[in-house]
């Protein structure tokens, strides 16, 4: 039986004790009374801590964590501190006996907590939702707040005013997306572009009186040949008349010229691939005066024609640039002179000061102009095998070597002597009648695949179907009928009152969008168990709302089998680094590489932005690899490999062999095992989000190990220690500084478990990158440590190894925090009980990581 | 005065400048209000960017020559940067400091001046590329998306009449079918386990908070909004050799949004790629991103100065506008708003991102003619110590900006 709780409004009131409390036996309370009672009696209650009562109220969940926080500080040696009276061993062990009986009969597996969805979930609720793949939430949209270390715990995720208008105002244009506003019926117009209307880009175009020429067939990108009118964007999809006129300049070829017509859109790319935009038409043009055609074309809304001389006698295409001109060269020993000293003006074959680059367009065509002009051009070296034209041939085929820049160049020898094509005008009429653009098609198809393929009628069979199909997937579950009634009726009264189909629609979107029902998960309604379990499955390792496999099973009641829900969850585990959302949440909150964003290292450490994101990426192929191979637990701290790129790893790691593949493509690295690199503690990610970028602090990688390894949290300062500014006088390297700091009496207690952890790690430095001195004392680095079960260890690799033969602690750490990240909660103490044994017999069976987490959706910790 | 009120076209936020605050500034606030920053992708040309003299009493570089009558109102920096690592990647530095991608001083500013306004800030981009994705970047690192379209500025600033009745529309009919959705929450709340009856709490106040305020917005919906004098071009100016075009447009449009106040900070990002201009009937010799890599030839640096010059005239609009238009306490709209134009690029030739060309305008600064410092010293000030003194003149409480720790209030108040 649940019982009524006073837990959200934390001790504000409380239950008459009698009802639910139990009394503390004999035994216990005289322990209690004998080492406790003197700092935590209800008149000193230090640390805020009152333990003075002869029986628990253990419906109170107050009273639940401050009882398991006895029982961690007694069971750990954490209480009574140093200075005070000691229990013996025995004594210890009985208490701890105690309260774990007790804790464990009083507190029972919880329930996983009504939440309203994170952003994180939002989002991609709303891409499967509407399959809008790319959907961001607005700049701006009100973020989550951590807690725990994750942005998707109960207690963290609250509803402000500004995040409901938020949802608000999302909701609005998903709304826009599926029925956009009526709009007037457009008149008819014509638009005319003459020369001076026409892009010029690069070299593809120049204007000559009435006439811009075209000179290269180039299809590369549209901005080296083509030219479109830059003042004619259609605003309607609709039919259109066109014509152009056009001629031909200086034509060396009988053969009519080609140009070639596409639609493209005007605010696109210019480096866009000629080919992605739509053709619509090619036609001849044989006169060297100018001629019109006319033809109709369809244009949607954004979209401009585009121009292309599509038999030019140059070009820019790779394979091209070179055979044009050693062509033109074998035929033309003036010409290959000319370039010859426009490009190699000294003895040898030295480019021009200046680079290629400033020989790009009309500038390189003056150059070699001028020489070709000079009647005095030294012709000597104009020979095909001579060095300068091998070397400018090769050039002419190297994007480096500035193929583009002569190409450009060589195009103006076209704009001034033809053969080119001219264009004259250009004009668009329209639109003759509308039609339905490519996306408007889509959108009905959209809107068909939601809301079912019924006729789109204002009618109340209409919403009985639509939002009976969709409302399903909305709100994850079984909808009842008086559910989908309220919804249809906000959309038939629409209608009534004279508004159309779609503002009808429109307006019921905005509303099921904001409803709790579609805002929320885990909502603990009869009958919805299935479902929820479905909706936390898929929101754990996909991240998503539940597909329809999960929901067909979750409606037929099948899911709950364990058979079945081990199934899916095979099914749905996370594969993939790079597109898995699981896989860069989770490691991002447990390891809090997250943070990285933030991290900007200091320039001496050449550690730049797309380092930080391969430090990133590591954790993430990693972890994916440990799912995907079922790696045994140990390997997370000591495995025999790990991710980078071949420039990483060897500026990271110092791994100096050849690695195949691209300098910069990341790999698996094979490693030895044993060794300072590989596993969770010697990324180059955990070292960075454990230190500032500027330098280490012992205290922040002691307390992340404790943390996120080896699962004890040092507690929470209490609050009644001022925060205080120790005299550091004298101390030149971390350890002395921090051993100024924990003379503070009240400090060392947890700083003397928390630091000689921290100090393992100092050999890396806040990149990660292994170092033997302190950068500012050139000290030599003392990197012993110890545990806080008092191990002592010599350093890093020492930590490793106790880890790996003591992998429970990391096993238990690591199921806490997908437990956590799962179900919205921290586990309690029954929850971390029954994980313990999940973990024990993982470790016991030889198991991998895969099968721990297929064990942990088994557990009543993520079932309940 | 009249009260004025705004409309967003998204139909949702809506902001009143409050009263209070125009009460204020005539009182208490004597600085400027305002911040406007325009950034080059393609840097500008040094040697015609620096006048060879320091101090008030220089000879006009040319590419400053369509800003000479505002000699006055206008100081040069040279030798400031961020001391940030070389190439076009970091292009993107300019307002954020050492490092690509940080919280940019003029969201910095937005953030503490912007928010009683309509648009706590705006971006704009005219003669779009393949430059920077974004010029701005909030507390998050996260890229505000720039306005390419003047019509879609114009819409946001002044709302048309249809554009008001679908906001109204939108209102209207949302409100009213709150109370289905009410209901349906008061259902859901109903059958949950008395203990997680309180769980909606949060969700009804919010509702209940978002319905009132949709309340507010309709009760001011109707109230007469400034249309002003201007006409836009049939067509939006966004081909890249539309450029000047779009940047005089947004210009002036800027000039409107700062006088009727629905937004205090503004930037304009001028990209550059392969367009080729026409300036004054001549068709120049390379595209702009060509000529930025002019490797020193004095053709290609000609024709690159001629385009930086027409920016300069564009410019030059931005700022007489400015000085004409007046702020209800009677000084220059120019004296109220401090205008940085700059770059993160030095020298796009070589792609170093050292010695970067700076200029402010207005602000109430005393202007000093040219500012000159040494790059090359370690103990030279830093492009964000200029920042710092901008934040502090705008009233802002701020002492360090990325790597800049001090500020240039010694040269330059």
């Amino acid at each position: 039986m649940r019982l009524a709780m006073g837990s959200f409004i934390a001790g504000a009131f409380l239950l008459p004790a009698c009802i639910f409390a139990s009394p503390i036996p004999e035994k216990p309370y005289a322990l209690i009374e004998r080492y406790c009672l003197d700092c935590h009696d209800s008149d000193t209650q230090k640390g805020e801590v009152n333990l003075e009562t002869e029986s628990i109220d253990w419906s109170a969940k107050d009273n639940q964590h401050l009882w398991e926080r006895v029982h961690k500080v007694v069971n750990e040696g954490l209480m009574p501190p140093e200075n005070k009276k000691q229990p013996t061993s025995s004594e210890r062990e009985e208490l701890s006996r105690w309260l774990d009986s007790t804790l464990l009969q009083h507190i029972p597996i919880a329930i996983t907590p009504p939440r309203r969805l994170s952003n994180t979930e939002y989002q991609t609720t709303i891409q499967k939702l509407f399959e809008i793949h790319d959907f961001k939430l607005p700049v701006g949209f009100p973020p989550d707040a951590k807690y725990h270390g994750f942005n998707n715990i109960a207690s963290g995720l609250t509803i402000s005013p500004p995040l409901m208008e938020a949802y608000q105002n999302v909701a609005s244009q998903l709304a826009d997306s599926l029925y956009p506003p009526a709009r007037e019926t457009p008149k008819v117009k014509t638009l005319v572009a003459g020369p001076d209307d026409l892009v010029l880009s690069f070299s593809a175009a120049t204007v000559h009186g009435d006439a811009l020429r075209l000179v290269s067939r180039g299809n590369d990108s549209v901005m080296r040949s083509c030219t479109w009118p830059s003042r004619m964007e259609v605003n309607r999809s609709g039919t259109y008349r066109i014509t152009v006129s056009a001629s031909k300049f200086k034509p060396i070829k009988d053969e009519p010229m080609e140009l070639e017509i596409r639609a493209r859109e005007v605010a696109a790319s210019d480096r866009t691939h000629v080919g992605s935009f739509r053709f619509l038409k090619t036609f001849e043009f044989s006169k060297e005066s100018a001629e019109s055609v006319t033809f109709e074309a369809d244009l949607y809304e954004g979209q401009t024609l585009m121009f292309r001389w599509k038999n030019a006698e140059t070009t820019h295409n790779p394979s091209e640039v070179s055979a044009h001109m050693r062509a033109w060269f074998e035929r033309d020993k003036r010409m290959l002179a000319a370039w010859q000293h426009t490009v190699y003006p000294g003895q040898g074959v030295k480019e021009r000061s200046g680079g290629l680059g400033s020989l790009r367009g009309l500038n390189g065509w003056n150059i070699v102009k001028q020489h070709l002009n000079d009647p005095d051009l030294d012709l000597s070296n104009a020979t095909m095998d001579h060095p300068k034209t091998v070397a400018l041939l090769k050039v002419l085929r190297t994007i480096s070597g500035g193929r583009f820049n002569l190409a450009d160049a060589i195009c103006h020898y076209y704009h001034e002597n033809g053969p080119a094509l001219q264009l004259h005008k250009v004009s668009m009429e329209g639109p003759l009648k509308l039609v339905d653009s490519p996306q408007d098609k889509q959108r009905y198809a959209k809107r068909k695949r939601l809301f079912g393929n019924v006729a789109e009628e204002k009618t109340e069979e209409y919403f009985e179907a639509a939002l009976h199909k969709f409302l399903v997937r909305a709100f994850r579950g079984p909808v009842a009928q008086e559910t989908i009634d309220r919804y249809s009726r906000i959309g038939t009264t629409h209608w009534k009152e004279g508004h159309s189909f779609e503002e009808g629609m429109h307006l019921v979107l905005r509303k099921i969008l904001v409803s709790p029902r579609f805002l929320f998960r885990s909502i603990p309604t009869k009958d919805t168990q299935q479902h929820q379990l479905a909706a936390r499955l898929s929101y754990f390792l996909k991240g998503s709302p539940p597909d329809s496999t999960l929901l067909k099973l979750a409606d037929s009641g099948q899911l709950s089998d364990p058979t079945v829900l081990k199934k899916e969850a095979l099914r749905l585990m996370p594969k993939d680094a790079r597109h898995d959302i699981m896989i860069k949440s989770f490691t991002g909150q447990w390891l809090e590489t997250d943070r990285l964003g933030e991290i900007m290292p200091d320039p001496k450490f050449k550690f730049d932005a797309s380092k930080i994101g391969m430090a990133r990426l590591e954790v993430e192929y990693f972890f994916a690899a440990m799912l995907k191979e079922n790696r045994p637990l140990a390997d997370f701290i000591d495995p025999d490999f790990t991710y980078a790129t071949p420039i990483f790893a060897k500026d990271v790691y110092k791994i100096d062999r050849k690695l195949k593949g691209r300098h910069d493509s990341i790999q698996r690295v094979n490693l030895s095992q044993g060794g300072r690199v590989g596993g969770l503690l010697g990324q180059s990610a955990i070292m960075l989000t454990t230190a500032n970028g500027v330098d280490t602090q012992p205290v922040l990688r002691g307390a992340w190990v404790l943390e996120n390894i080896i699962g004890m949290p040092p507690p929470e300062p209490p609050q009644d220690v001022p925060a205080l500014t120790p005299d550091i006088r004298g101390a030149t390297t971390p350890r002395e500084l921090l051993a100024a700091h924990t003379k503070e009496a009240s400090c060392a207690g947890c700083h003397k478990r928390i630091d000689p952890v921290g100090f393992v790690l100092e050999n890396y430095d806040p990149v990660g990158r292994w170092r033997e001195v302190w950068p500012k004392s050139k000290k030599k680095i003392d990197p012993t440590g110890v545990l806080p079960a008092g191990t002592d260890l010599k350093d890093v690799t020492e930590l490793k190894a106790w880890l790996v033969k003591n992998i429970d602690h990391f096993g238990l750490c690591l199921s806490e925090k997908l437990m956590t990240y799962a179900t919205g909660r921290i586990p309690n103490y029954a929850e971390r009980k029954e994980l313990e044994s999940i973990v024990s017999l993982n470790i016991d069976r030889e198991k991998g990581f895969q099968d721990l987490l297929l064990d942990l959706i088994q557990s009543k910790t993520f079932r309940n | 005065m009249k009260r004025r009120k705004f409309l967003s076209a998204a139909g949702i936020s809506v902001a009143l400048p409050a009263l209070e605050s125009l009460a204020a500034s005539s009182s208490k606030v004597t600085g400027p209000r305002n911040f406007v920053a325009i950034g080059t992708y393609l840097g500008w040309h040094q040697n015609a960017f620096y006048p060879k003299e320091t101090g008030t009493d220089y000879s006009t570089p040319s590419t400053l020559k369509p800003l000479e009558s505002y000699k006055d109102s206008f100081t040069i920096f040279s030798g400031l940067d961020h001391r940030a690592p070389n190439g076009h990647g970091n292009w993107g530095n300019f307002l954020c400091g050492q490092s690509i991608k940080s919280y940019s001083v003029d969201q910095m500013i937005a953030d503490q001046v912007g928010g009683k306004s309509r648009f706590p800030s705006i971006q704009t981009v005219a003669g779009a590329g393949e430059g920077a994705k974004a010029m701005s970047f909030t507390k998050e690192g996260v890229g505000l998306p720039m306005i390419q379209r003047p019509s879609v500025l114009y819409k946001l600033l002044f709302p048309s009449k249809a554009d008001r009745a679908r906001t109204e529309y939108l209102l209207r009919s949302g409100r009213s079918a709150l109370d289905e959705v009410t209901a349906d929450a008061i259902a859901l709340q109903k059958s949950l386990p008395s203990s997680d009856a309180n769980i909606l709490d949060q969700y009804f106040t919010s509702l209940r908070s978002v319905e009132k305020r949709m309340g507010q917005q309709l009760a001011i919906i109707n109230e007469p909004v400034p249309q002003p004098n201007y006409k836009l071009p049939s067509y939006d100016p966004i081909t890249p050799n539309l450029q000047m075009e779009a940047e005089a447009i947004f210009y002036d449009l800027m000039a409107l949004a700062l006088e009727t106040e629905p937004s205090r900070v503004m930037s304009l990002f001028l990209d550059g790629l392969g367009q080729v201009f026409s300036i004054d009937g001549k068709a120049l010799g390379a595209g702009y991103h060509g000529l930025s890599h002019h490797g020193n030839d004095p053709a290609m640096i000609q024709d690159l100065i001629t385009i930086e010059t027409a920016h300069m005239h564009c410019l030059s609009g931005f700022i007489k506008q400015l000085q004409e238009k007046k702020t209800v306490t009677g000084k220059s709209l120019l004296d109220d708003t401090i205008v940085l134009v700059g770059t993160g690029m030095g020298d796009a030739s070589r792609h170093s991102n050292r010695d970067l060309p700076t200029l402010v305008f207005g602000g109430g600064f005393k202007h000093k003619g040219h500012l000159s410092f040494d790059h090359n010293s370690s103990s030279s000030p830093l492009l964000g110590d200029l920042y710092l003194s901008i934040m502090q003149k705008l009233g802002l409480e701020v002492s360090e900006f990325s790597n800049a720790n001090k500020n240039l209030n010694g040269h330059f108040s």
